[in-house]
Protein backbone atom coordinates (compact mmCIF):
# COMPACT_ATOMS: atom_id res chain seq x y z
CA UNK A 1 0.00 0.00 0.00
CA UNK A 2 1.64 3.41 -1.00
CA UNK A 3 1.63 6.50 1.42
CA UNK A 4 -0.66 8.10 -0.71
CA UNK A 5 -2.79 5.22 -0.47
CA UNK A 6 -2.67 4.46 2.98
CA UNK A 7 -3.65 8.19 3.91
CA UNK A 8 -6.57 7.56 1.99
CA UNK A 9 -8.11 4.83 3.62
CA UNK A 10 -7.38 6.29 6.95
CA UNK A 11 -9.19 9.59 5.74
CA UNK A 12 -12.13 7.00 4.65
CA UNK A 13 -12.14 5.53 7.92
CA UNK A 14 -12.39 8.96 9.57
CA UNK A 15 -15.21 10.06 7.90
CA UNK A 16 -17.17 7.05 7.75
CA UNK A 17 -16.95 6.56 11.44
CA UNK A 18 -20.16 6.11 13.73
CA UNK A 19 -19.10 8.31 15.81
CA UNK A 20 -19.82 11.49 13.66
CA UNK A 21 -21.98 13.60 14.97
CA UNK A 22 -23.13 14.89 11.67
CA UNK A 23 -22.42 12.20 9.34
CA UNK A 24 -21.62 12.79 5.42
CA UNK A 25 -24.78 11.97 3.59
CA UNK A 26 -22.87 10.03 0.83
CA UNK A 27 -19.84 8.91 2.33
CA UNK A 28 -16.57 9.00 -0.65
CA UNK A 29 -14.57 5.50 -1.50
CA UNK A 30 -11.16 4.79 -1.09
CA UNK A 31 -10.81 5.27 -4.55
CA UNK A 32 -12.46 8.47 -4.65
CA UNK A 33 -10.71 10.21 -2.00
CA UNK A 34 -7.29 11.34 -3.75
CA UNK A 35 -9.15 12.46 -6.40
CA UNK A 36 -11.02 14.71 -4.08
CA UNK A 37 -7.80 15.68 -3.20
CA UNK A 38 -6.66 16.47 -6.65
CA UNK A 39 -8.79 18.89 -6.83
CA UNK A 40 -7.11 21.51 -4.69
CA UNK A 41 -5.19 23.08 -2.72
CA UNK A 42 -7.20 26.59 -3.96
CA UNK A 43 -6.30 29.44 -4.83
CA UNK A 44 -2.96 28.09 -6.43
CA UNK A 45 0.43 30.17 -6.05
CA UNK A 46 0.61 33.05 -7.66
CA UNK A 47 1.17 33.04 -11.64
CA UNK A 48 4.91 34.32 -12.85
CA UNK A 49 5.35 33.79 -16.82
CA UNK A 50 8.90 33.54 -17.25
CA UNK A 51 8.36 34.43 -21.26
CA UNK A 52 6.92 37.28 -20.43
CA UNK A 53 8.67 40.04 -18.34
CA UNK A 54 6.27 42.16 -17.12
CA UNK A 55 4.20 39.34 -15.68
CA UNK A 56 3.83 39.67 -11.71
CA UNK A 57 4.69 43.47 -12.03
CA UNK A 58 2.77 46.06 -10.19
CA UNK A 59 3.32 48.49 -12.73
CA UNK A 60 2.60 46.49 -15.87
CA UNK A 61 -0.53 45.00 -13.85
CA UNK A 62 -1.86 48.06 -13.55
CA UNK A 63 -1.46 49.45 -17.42
CA UNK A 64 -2.64 46.18 -18.46
CA UNK A 65 -6.12 46.73 -16.39
CA UNK A 66 -6.55 50.44 -18.25
CA UNK A 67 -5.19 48.95 -21.10
CA UNK A 68 -8.10 46.28 -20.77
CA UNK A 69 -10.93 48.65 -20.72
CA UNK A 70 -9.61 51.09 -23.30
CA UNK A 71 -11.44 51.21 -26.55
CA UNK A 72 -9.13 53.82 -28.58
CA UNK A 73 -6.70 49.72 -28.71
CA UNK A 74 -9.84 48.89 -31.40
CA UNK A 75 -10.01 50.11 -35.14
CA UNK A 76 -12.85 52.30 -34.74
CA UNK A 77 -12.25 53.07 -31.36
CA UNK A 78 -16.19 51.22 -30.23
CA UNK A 79 -14.39 48.43 -28.33
CA UNK A 80 -12.09 47.21 -25.44
CA UNK A 81 -11.16 44.08 -24.06
CA UNK A 82 -13.60 44.18 -21.41
CA UNK A 83 -16.66 44.88 -23.89
CA UNK A 84 -16.45 40.90 -24.84
CA UNK A 85 -14.99 40.00 -21.14
CA UNK A 86 -17.11 42.02 -19.12
CA UNK A 87 -16.08 41.73 -14.80
CA UNK A 88 -19.79 41.23 -14.26
CA UNK A 89 -20.13 38.06 -16.36
CA UNK A 90 -16.89 36.44 -15.17
CA UNK A 91 -15.26 38.19 -17.83
CA UNK A 92 -17.54 36.32 -20.67
CA UNK A 93 -20.37 38.19 -22.80
CA UNK A 94 -23.45 36.20 -22.05
CA UNK A 95 -24.05 35.56 -25.79
CA UNK A 96 -24.18 32.19 -27.74
CA UNK A 97 -20.94 33.25 -29.70
CA UNK A 98 -18.77 36.52 -29.47
CA UNK A 99 -19.76 39.55 -31.44
CA UNK A 100 -16.99 41.58 -32.11
CA UNK A 101 -16.44 44.21 -35.35
CA UNK A 102 -18.10 41.19 -36.89
CA UNK A 103 -19.76 38.04 -35.40
CA UNK A 104 -17.89 35.45 -33.91
CA UNK A 105 -18.51 31.58 -34.54
CA UNK A 106 -17.24 30.60 -30.55
CA UNK A 107 -18.30 31.03 -27.18
CA UNK A 108 -16.16 33.99 -25.36
CA UNK A 109 -14.22 32.25 -22.58
CA UNK A 110 -14.53 33.47 -19.31
CA UNK A 111 -10.87 35.14 -17.43
CA UNK A 112 -10.89 33.46 -14.65
CA UNK A 113 -8.12 31.64 -14.05
CA UNK A 114 -6.98 32.30 -17.34
CA UNK A 115 -3.22 32.36 -15.66
CA UNK A 116 -3.43 28.87 -15.09
CA UNK A 117 -3.92 27.88 -18.80
CA UNK A 118 -0.83 25.89 -20.75
CA UNK A 119 -3.30 26.67 -24.10
CA UNK A 120 -5.25 29.48 -24.28
CA UNK A 121 -8.71 29.58 -26.66
CA UNK A 122 -11.13 27.18 -27.53
CA UNK A 123 -8.34 25.59 -29.84
CA UNK A 124 -5.57 26.20 -28.08
CA UNK A 125 -4.27 28.44 -31.08
CA UNK A 126 -2.10 30.17 -28.67
CA UNK A 127 0.29 28.86 -25.99
CA UNK A 128 0.75 31.67 -23.83
CA UNK A 129 -1.55 34.57 -22.36
CA UNK A 130 0.09 37.49 -24.44
CA UNK A 131 0.04 36.23 -27.41
CA UNK A 132 -3.81 35.39 -26.96
CA UNK A 133 -4.21 38.72 -25.36
CA UNK A 134 -2.64 40.39 -29.00
CA UNK A 135 -4.90 38.30 -31.10
CA UNK A 136 -8.00 39.68 -30.56
CA UNK A 137 -6.74 43.37 -31.11
CA UNK A 138 -5.34 42.22 -34.78
CA UNK A 139 -8.60 39.89 -35.34
CA UNK A 140 -10.41 42.00 -38.19
CA UNK A 141 -13.59 40.11 -36.44
CA UNK A 142 -13.12 41.01 -33.25
CA UNK A 143 -11.13 44.30 -32.97
CA UNK A 144 -9.72 44.74 -35.87
CA UNK A 145 -6.73 47.03 -35.27
CA UNK A 146 -3.07 46.56 -36.17
CA UNK A 147 0.37 46.93 -34.88
CA UNK A 148 0.58 50.03 -36.22
CA UNK A 149 -2.45 51.18 -34.73
CA UNK A 150 -1.93 49.82 -31.29
CA UNK A 151 1.87 51.52 -30.88
CA UNK A 152 0.70 54.85 -32.38
CA UNK A 153 -2.24 55.06 -29.65
CA UNK A 154 0.64 54.20 -27.04
CA UNK A 155 3.13 56.83 -28.20
CA UNK A 156 0.56 59.49 -29.12
CA UNK A 157 -1.00 59.41 -25.85
CA UNK A 158 0.90 60.85 -22.42
CA UNK A 159 -1.30 58.53 -20.28
CA UNK A 160 -0.50 55.65 -21.96
CA UNK A 161 2.96 56.58 -22.44
CA UNK A 162 3.79 56.83 -19.20
CA UNK A 163 2.28 53.73 -18.37
CA UNK A 164 4.31 51.61 -21.03
CA UNK A 165 7.29 53.35 -19.13
CA UNK A 166 6.51 52.85 -15.65
CA UNK A 167 5.72 48.98 -16.68
CA UNK A 168 8.71 48.08 -19.16
CA UNK A 169 11.50 51.15 -17.79
CA UNK A 170 11.89 52.56 -20.83
CA UNK A 171 9.67 54.53 -23.75
CA UNK A 172 8.31 53.07 -26.56
CA UNK A 173 10.55 52.18 -29.84
CA UNK A 174 9.54 52.96 -33.07
CA UNK A 175 9.36 49.28 -33.76
CA UNK A 176 5.47 49.25 -33.78
CA UNK A 177 5.53 45.36 -33.31
CA UNK A 178 7.44 45.15 -30.05
CA UNK A 179 5.44 47.96 -28.70
CA UNK A 180 2.19 46.18 -29.58
CA UNK A 181 3.83 42.82 -28.17
CA UNK A 182 4.53 44.63 -25.25
CA UNK A 183 0.91 45.88 -24.67
CA UNK A 184 -0.33 42.58 -24.96
CA UNK A 185 1.96 41.38 -22.38
CA UNK A 186 0.90 44.25 -20.07
CA UNK A 187 -2.61 43.09 -20.45
CA UNK A 188 -1.50 39.37 -19.96
CA UNK A 189 0.13 40.41 -16.56
CA UNK A 190 -3.12 41.93 -15.68
CA UNK A 191 -5.48 38.60 -16.81
CA UNK A 192 -2.82 36.68 -15.03
CA UNK A 193 -4.19 38.31 -11.73
CA UNK A 194 -7.93 37.01 -12.36
CA UNK A 195 -8.28 34.20 -9.65
CA UNK A 196 -11.70 32.57 -8.36
CA UNK A 197 -12.22 32.86 -4.46
CA UNK A 198 -11.85 30.05 -2.72
CA UNK A 199 -15.52 27.91 -2.54
CA UNK A 200 -17.92 25.57 -0.21
CA UNK A 201 -15.82 22.89 -1.98
CA UNK A 202 -12.74 24.28 -1.79
CA UNK A 203 -13.66 24.56 2.00
CA UNK A 204 -15.28 20.75 2.02
CA UNK A 205 -11.96 19.49 0.42
CA UNK A 206 -9.79 21.02 2.61
CA UNK A 207 -11.71 20.01 5.38
CA UNK A 208 -11.18 16.48 4.41
CA UNK A 209 -7.60 16.68 3.76
CA UNK A 210 -7.23 18.09 7.34
CA UNK A 211 -9.64 15.28 8.75
CA UNK A 212 -12.01 17.65 9.76
CA UNK A 213 -15.22 15.99 10.10
CA UNK A 214 -17.35 19.05 11.92
CA UNK A 215 -16.85 21.13 8.90
CA UNK A 216 -16.65 18.09 6.63
CA UNK A 217 -20.21 17.50 7.14
CA UNK A 218 -20.95 21.44 6.47
CA UNK A 219 -21.06 20.74 2.96
CA UNK A 220 -24.47 20.40 1.76
CA UNK A 221 -25.59 16.51 1.24
CA UNK A 222 -26.81 17.11 -2.23
CA UNK A 223 -23.16 18.44 -2.91
CA UNK A 224 -22.23 15.39 -1.53
CA UNK A 225 -23.76 12.73 -3.45
CA UNK A 226 -23.08 14.92 -6.87
CA UNK A 227 -19.57 15.20 -6.06
CA UNK A 228 -19.54 11.52 -5.21
CA UNK A 229 -21.27 11.20 -8.96
CA UNK A 230 -18.83 13.65 -10.51
CA UNK A 231 -15.58 11.42 -9.37
CA UNK A 232 -17.63 8.09 -9.26
CA UNK A 233 -20.19 6.81 -11.92
CA UNK A 234 -20.19 9.79 -13.70
CA UNK A 235 -16.06 9.68 -14.33
CA UNK A 236 -15.87 13.67 -14.99
CA UNK A 237 -12.64 13.61 -12.97
CA UNK A 238 -10.92 11.96 -16.05
CA UNK A 239 -10.86 15.22 -17.73
CA UNK A 240 -12.20 17.84 -15.70
CA UNK A 241 -9.21 17.45 -13.19
CA UNK A 242 -6.93 19.35 -10.93
CA UNK A 243 -7.44 22.23 -8.70
CA UNK A 244 -9.26 24.29 -11.93
CA UNK A 245 -11.02 21.00 -12.82
CA UNK A 246 -9.71 21.25 -16.22
CA UNK A 247 -6.52 18.99 -17.24
CA UNK A 248 -5.91 22.16 -19.98
CA UNK A 249 -5.94 19.60 -23.06
CA UNK A 250 -9.16 18.97 -25.37
CA UNK A 251 -11.83 16.05 -25.93
CA UNK A 252 -14.61 15.70 -28.46
CA UNK A 253 -17.66 15.55 -26.42
CA UNK A 254 -20.23 15.34 -29.06
CA UNK A 255 -21.19 18.90 -29.69
CA UNK A 256 -21.47 19.60 -33.54
CA UNK A 257 -18.48 21.55 -34.91
CA UNK A 258 -20.49 22.47 -38.01
CA UNK A 259 -20.56 26.70 -38.28
CA UNK A 260 -22.37 27.09 -41.53
CA UNK A 261 -23.30 25.90 -44.79
CA UNK A 262 -20.34 23.99 -46.17
CA UNK A 263 -18.59 25.13 -43.03
CA UNK A 264 -16.54 23.52 -40.34
CA UNK A 265 -14.58 24.73 -37.02
CA UNK A 266 -11.72 22.52 -36.60
CA UNK A 267 -11.09 22.87 -33.34
CA UNK A 268 -7.78 21.93 -31.95
CA UNK A 269 -6.60 20.22 -35.17
CA UNK A 270 -6.72 24.17 -36.69
CA UNK A 271 -5.32 25.21 -33.70
CA UNK A 272 -2.00 23.34 -33.57
CA UNK A 273 -1.49 24.22 -36.97
CA UNK A 274 -2.41 27.73 -36.33
CA UNK A 275 0.49 27.82 -33.12
CA UNK A 276 3.02 26.13 -35.25
CA UNK A 277 2.64 29.28 -37.92
CA UNK A 278 2.57 31.72 -35.56
CA UNK A 279 5.16 34.26 -34.59
CA UNK A 280 4.07 34.78 -31.52
CA UNK A 281 4.26 31.17 -29.80
CA UNK A 282 6.59 30.20 -27.28
CA UNK A 283 9.08 29.12 -29.57
CA UNK A 284 9.35 32.70 -31.60
CA UNK A 285 11.12 35.64 -30.84
CA UNK A 286 9.20 37.54 -28.24
CA UNK A 287 9.39 34.71 -25.63
CA UNK A 288 11.61 36.89 -22.63
CA UNK A 289 12.48 33.32 -21.17
CA UNK A 290 16.02 32.83 -22.79
CA UNK A 291 16.13 29.03 -21.60
CA UNK A 292 12.53 28.46 -23.50
CA UNK A 293 12.11 25.50 -21.15
CA UNK A 294 8.24 27.68 -21.30
CA UNK A 295 8.30 26.08 -24.41
CA UNK A 296 8.38 22.12 -23.79
CA UNK A 297 4.28 21.77 -24.55
CA UNK A 298 4.48 24.09 -27.82
CA UNK A 299 8.25 21.87 -29.09
CA UNK A 300 6.35 18.67 -28.57
CA UNK A 301 2.69 18.89 -29.27
CA UNK A 302 1.77 16.42 -31.92
CA UNK A 303 -0.90 16.67 -34.72
CA UNK A 304 -3.19 14.01 -35.58
CA UNK A 305 -6.27 13.48 -37.57
CA UNK A 306 -7.73 12.62 -34.00
CA UNK A 307 -7.63 16.08 -32.97
CA UNK A 308 -10.42 17.17 -35.78
CA UNK A 309 -13.60 18.67 -33.23
CA UNK A 310 -12.04 18.45 -30.24
CA UNK A 311 -12.38 21.82 -27.87
CA UNK A 312 -10.81 22.59 -24.62
CA UNK A 313 -11.81 20.89 -21.27
CA UNK A 314 -13.01 24.37 -19.79
CA UNK A 315 -12.39 24.77 -16.29
CA UNK A 316 -15.51 24.54 -13.67
CA UNK A 317 -14.72 27.02 -11.55
CA UNK A 318 -17.27 29.87 -10.94
CA UNK A 319 -19.83 28.51 -14.28
CA UNK A 320 -23.11 30.12 -12.75
CA UNK A 321 -21.53 34.08 -14.48
CA UNK A 322 -20.39 32.42 -17.78
CA UNK A 323 -23.30 30.73 -19.36
CA UNK A 324 -24.26 29.53 -22.00
CA UNK A 325 -21.95 26.68 -22.79
CA UNK A 326 -19.97 24.99 -24.88
CA UNK A 327 -17.75 26.13 -27.63
CA UNK A 328 -20.15 27.03 -29.94
CA UNK A 329 -22.44 28.19 -27.03
CA UNK A 330 -25.35 26.02 -27.92
CA UNK A 331 -26.75 24.90 -24.42
CA UNK A 332 -28.16 27.70 -22.21
CA UNK A 333 -28.14 26.52 -18.58
CA UNK A 334 -26.00 24.17 -16.90
CA UNK A 335 -29.26 21.45 -16.52
CA UNK A 336 -28.91 21.31 -20.53
CA UNK A 337 -25.04 20.49 -20.36
CA UNK A 338 -25.85 17.62 -17.85
CA UNK A 339 -28.49 16.69 -20.25
CA UNK A 340 -25.73 16.50 -23.03
CA UNK A 341 -24.01 13.99 -21.58
CA UNK A 342 -27.21 12.09 -19.93
CA UNK A 343 -28.59 11.50 -23.40
CA UNK A 344 -25.92 11.40 -25.23
CA UNK A 345 -25.97 9.76 -28.67
CA UNK A 346 -22.96 7.72 -28.72
CA UNK A 347 -23.35 6.53 -32.11
CA UNK A 348 -23.64 9.87 -32.79
CA UNK A 349 -20.41 10.97 -31.72
CA UNK A 350 -17.45 11.70 -34.02
CA UNK A 351 -15.41 9.34 -34.62
CA UNK A 352 -12.36 9.86 -32.46
CA UNK A 353 -14.56 11.32 -29.99
CA UNK A 354 -13.61 9.95 -26.46
CA UNK A 355 -13.80 6.24 -26.36
CA UNK A 356 -14.95 6.18 -22.62
CA UNK A 357 -17.95 8.65 -23.25
CA UNK A 358 -20.91 7.05 -22.40
CA UNK A 359 -24.86 8.11 -22.18
CA UNK A 360 -24.91 8.86 -18.28
CA UNK A 361 -28.85 8.36 -18.32
CA UNK A 362 -29.29 10.86 -14.93
CA UNK A 363 -32.54 10.29 -12.97
CA UNK A 364 -34.10 13.59 -12.04
CA UNK A 365 -32.42 13.50 -8.33
CA UNK A 366 -29.08 12.73 -9.88
CA UNK A 367 -29.21 16.03 -12.20
CA UNK A 368 -30.30 18.10 -8.70
CA UNK A 369 -27.20 16.28 -6.99
CA UNK A 370 -24.72 17.63 -9.96
CA UNK A 371 -26.25 20.73 -10.38
CA UNK A 372 -26.07 21.05 -6.31
CA UNK A 373 -22.00 19.97 -6.83
CA UNK A 374 -21.28 22.64 -9.84
CA UNK A 375 -23.30 25.10 -7.87
CA UNK A 376 -20.87 24.43 -4.95
CA UNK A 377 -17.80 25.43 -6.99
CA UNK A 378 -18.71 29.00 -7.15
CA UNK A 379 -17.54 31.72 -5.22
CA UNK A 380 -21.06 32.50 -3.50
CA UNK A 381 -23.77 29.91 -3.97
CA UNK A 382 -26.40 30.61 -6.49
CA UNK A 383 -29.00 28.34 -6.30
CA UNK B 1 55.28 -2.50 -2.63
CA UNK B 2 56.85 -3.17 -6.33
CA UNK B 3 56.19 -0.84 -9.43
CA UNK B 4 54.34 -3.73 -11.07
CA UNK B 5 52.10 -4.13 -8.25
CA UNK B 6 51.45 -0.08 -7.67
CA UNK B 7 50.57 0.20 -10.74
CA UNK B 8 47.80 -3.11 -10.69
CA UNK B 9 46.48 -1.43 -7.38
CA UNK B 10 46.16 2.11 -9.68
CA UNK B 11 44.18 0.39 -12.07
CA UNK B 12 42.01 -1.39 -9.91
CA UNK B 13 41.38 1.80 -8.07
CA UNK B 14 40.61 3.65 -11.51
CA UNK B 15 38.10 0.83 -12.50
CA UNK B 16 36.43 1.31 -9.78
CA UNK B 17 33.49 -1.46 -8.68
CA UNK B 18 31.44 -2.19 -11.56
CA UNK B 19 28.44 -0.10 -12.09
CA UNK B 20 25.05 -2.12 -12.46
CA UNK B 21 22.66 -0.97 -15.26
CA UNK B 22 21.43 2.54 -14.06
CA UNK B 23 22.80 3.23 -10.95
CA UNK B 24 24.03 6.69 -12.06
CA UNK B 25 19.82 6.98 -11.99
CA UNK B 26 19.77 6.99 -8.47
CA UNK B 27 16.90 5.52 -6.30
CA UNK B 28 13.30 5.64 -7.57
CA UNK B 29 13.69 3.64 -10.19
CA UNK B 30 11.91 1.32 -12.55
CA UNK B 31 12.85 -1.91 -14.63
CA UNK B 32 12.18 -3.41 -17.90
CA UNK B 33 13.72 -6.47 -19.07
CA UNK B 34 13.75 -8.79 -22.22
CA UNK B 35 16.01 -11.39 -23.39
CA UNK B 36 18.37 -9.28 -25.16
CA UNK B 37 18.25 -5.89 -22.98
CA UNK B 38 17.67 -4.41 -19.10
CA UNK B 39 15.97 -1.01 -19.29
CA UNK B 40 16.15 1.10 -15.92
CA UNK B 41 14.17 4.25 -16.23
CA UNK B 42 13.09 7.09 -13.53
CA UNK B 43 9.93 9.28 -13.74
CA UNK B 44 11.20 12.69 -12.97
CA UNK B 45 9.03 13.76 -11.24
CA UNK B 46 7.20 10.70 -9.27
CA UNK B 47 4.83 10.27 -8.74
CA UNK B 48 4.07 11.78 -12.37
CA UNK B 49 1.36 14.49 -11.67
CA UNK B 50 -1.74 14.20 -14.55
CA UNK B 51 -2.11 17.01 -16.54
CA UNK B 52 2.00 18.16 -16.79
CA UNK B 53 4.95 17.62 -18.44
CA UNK B 54 7.67 15.41 -16.89
CA UNK B 55 10.67 13.55 -18.58
CA UNK B 56 12.28 10.48 -18.04
CA UNK B 57 15.80 9.59 -17.74
CA UNK B 58 16.87 5.94 -18.53
CA UNK B 59 19.68 3.66 -18.93
CA UNK B 60 19.63 0.57 -21.70
CA UNK B 61 22.02 -2.12 -20.93
CA UNK B 62 22.38 -4.66 -23.25
CA UNK B 63 22.78 -8.75 -22.35
CA UNK B 64 25.89 -10.03 -23.35
CA UNK B 65 26.77 -9.03 -26.79
CA UNK B 66 23.54 -7.14 -28.16
CA UNK B 67 24.36 -4.28 -29.66
CA UNK B 68 22.67 -0.61 -28.43
CA UNK B 69 20.25 0.61 -31.05
CA UNK B 70 20.58 3.37 -33.36
CA UNK B 71 17.58 5.28 -31.93
CA UNK B 72 15.45 4.87 -29.06
CA UNK B 73 11.49 6.73 -28.84
CA UNK B 74 9.10 6.51 -26.34
CA UNK B 75 5.13 6.52 -26.22
CA UNK B 76 2.60 5.91 -24.15
CA UNK B 77 -1.16 4.85 -24.67
CA UNK B 78 -4.26 4.92 -22.75
CA UNK B 79 -5.47 1.22 -23.77
CA UNK B 80 -8.83 1.44 -21.99
CA UNK B 81 -9.37 4.94 -24.06
CA UNK B 82 -7.94 3.81 -27.24
CA UNK B 83 -5.59 7.00 -27.31
CA UNK B 84 -2.26 8.20 -26.92
CA UNK B 85 -0.84 11.42 -25.37
CA UNK B 86 -1.35 14.71 -27.02
CA UNK B 87 3.09 14.96 -27.68
CA UNK B 88 5.04 13.34 -29.29
CA UNK B 89 8.52 13.37 -26.96
CA UNK B 90 12.01 13.46 -28.16
CA UNK B 91 14.96 11.18 -26.85
CA UNK B 92 18.55 12.73 -26.16
CA UNK B 93 21.34 10.59 -25.82
CA UNK B 94 23.34 11.58 -22.28
CA UNK B 95 26.20 9.09 -22.77
CA UNK B 96 26.61 5.22 -23.69
CA UNK B 97 23.27 3.60 -23.05
CA UNK B 98 22.05 6.80 -21.48
CA UNK B 99 19.01 8.53 -22.71
CA UNK B 100 16.55 11.62 -21.53
CA UNK B 101 13.51 11.67 -23.00
CA UNK B 102 11.75 15.26 -22.38
CA UNK B 103 7.42 15.88 -23.60
CA UNK B 104 5.53 13.44 -22.02
CA UNK B 105 2.25 14.08 -20.46
CA UNK B 106 -0.32 12.19 -19.11
CA UNK B 107 -3.41 13.87 -19.37
CA UNK B 108 -6.07 12.13 -17.80
CA UNK B 109 -5.83 9.77 -14.60
CA UNK B 110 -5.95 6.19 -15.19
CA UNK B 111 -3.52 3.01 -16.59
CA UNK B 112 -1.26 4.57 -19.11
CA UNK B 113 1.32 2.13 -21.10
CA UNK B 114 4.72 3.45 -21.44
CA UNK B 115 6.96 2.44 -24.33
CA UNK B 116 10.31 1.96 -25.43
CA UNK B 117 10.95 0.91 -29.12
CA UNK B 118 14.56 0.38 -29.97
CA UNK B 119 15.23 1.12 -33.51
CA UNK B 120 18.73 -0.63 -35.60
CA UNK B 121 19.14 -0.68 -39.67
CA UNK B 122 17.84 -3.98 -40.46
CA UNK B 123 16.18 -4.86 -38.13
CA UNK B 124 12.58 -4.95 -36.57
CA UNK B 125 11.55 -2.47 -33.49
CA UNK B 126 12.05 -4.21 -30.11
CA UNK B 127 9.53 -2.61 -27.68
CA UNK B 128 9.69 -2.93 -23.79
CA UNK B 129 6.67 -1.54 -22.18
CA UNK B 130 5.25 -1.44 -18.82
CA UNK B 131 1.56 -0.39 -17.50
CA UNK B 132 1.74 2.54 -14.90
CA UNK B 133 -1.06 3.87 -12.87
CA UNK B 134 -1.22 7.15 -13.04
CA UNK B 135 -3.55 9.76 -10.65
Amino acid sequence: MTRRRRLGAALVALLMGAALAQPLVSPLSNEDLPRLLAHGPWPPPPVHDPSNRASARPAAIGYGAALFHDTRLSRDGSLACASCHQPARGFSDGLPRSVGLQPGTRNTLGLDNVGQQRWLSWDGANDNLWAQSLRPLLDAREMGSSLAQVARTVRGDPGLRDGYRRAFGQDPGADDEAVAVDVAKALAAYQETLVSPRTPFDEFRDAVARGDRQAAAAYPAAAQRGLALFLGRGRCYVCHSGPTFSNGEFSDIGVPFFIGRGQVDPGRHGGIQVLQRSRYNLLGPFNDDASRSSATPTRHVLLEHRHFGEFKVPSLRNLARTAPYMHNGSLKTLREVLRHYSELDENRLHADGEAILVSLRLSEAETEDLLAFLDSLNAAATR
Amino acid sequence: MTGQAALALLVALAAGPALACGDSLGSGTRRIEDAQFLLVYKLMPEPVPVGRHFSIDFALCPRGAAPLPGEVRVDAQMPEHKHGMNYRPSVAPRGPGQYRAEGLMFHMPGRWELSFELRSPGAAPRRLSQSLQVG
